[in-house]
């Protein structure tokens, strides 16, 4: 199977998507219970993501352009994929970020209902701390990621 | 009806490549191929810059079926 340089950069993208949600995202699910100031060794996290991303992308595309010397036009078709893909991207993102609201406000109203405490909490309701959205957020991030660039990657194989 | 073409048999008349004849209208291999193979449907700006590039009357180019 032959794979074009822009089919490769799409694969290096899923790749950091996959990788990026395997190393850091352990970290943010460990700490779904606390709150921003609690997390320990927070900065050193982000840190580490924003050198670790810089770095990768940086060697990937490097590699890219010593294998793959000729410049590649973008033309009309590039654009019709990127504009499919970033579609169901966008549709998947409003989507599920409405979902959380929903479900965070839902949770808020029966604190009001139900004049709960801080830290009580329904049978069927779920506090939302901090960490949590933080670790819900990257999980959204990483997972539409890697849905749109597949379907990126499907598009420039069969359209 | 489909839109197809003859993109192929043309682009051979003329002794081009698709890496060739995509060059001398400004898209990537890829795009050519998918032509080819009736996957993507050209604008017609594509299109009509095909047709000249390939000395061909644009309704020569492509047809429906």
């Amino acid at each position: 199977m032959a794979l074009s340089k822009k089919e490769i950069a799409t694969l290096i993208d899923i790749i950091y998507s996959i990788v990026f949600a395997f190393v850091f995202l352990p970290y943010f699910y460990k700490n779904q219970e606390l709150n921003l100031n609690s997390m320990e060794g927070l900065k050193g996290v982000l840190i580490q993501i924003v050198i670790s991303t810089v770095i990768y992308f940086s060697i990937a595309y490097a590699a890219l352009e010593v294998f793959f010397k000729k410049k590649e036009n973008t033309d009309e078709r590039d654009d019709m994929i990127h504009s499919k893909s970033y579609k169901l991207g966008y549709w998947l993102y409003e989507f599920s970020i409405v979902i959380i609201v929903g479900y965070i406000f839902q949770s808020r109203i029966n604190r009001q209902l139900f004049n709960l405490q801080e830290n009580q909490i329904l049978d069927n309701s779920v506090l939302i701390k901090e960490g949590e959205i933080i670790f819900l957020s990257l999980l959204l991030l990483a997972g539409i990621s890697v849905i749109k660039s597949s379907y990126q990657f499907y598009l420039q194989r069969t359209h | 009806m489909v839109l197809k073409n003859n993109l192929k048999e043309f682009r051979q008349k003329k002794g081009l490549t698709q890496e060739q004849l995509a060059d001398l209208v400004g898209v990537s291999r890829q795009t050519i191929i998918s032509i080819e193979r009736y996957r993507y449907k050209p604008t017609l700006e594509l299109g009509l810059k095909l047709a000249l590039t390939l000395d061909i009357k644009v309704e020569g180019l492509f047809y429906f079926e």
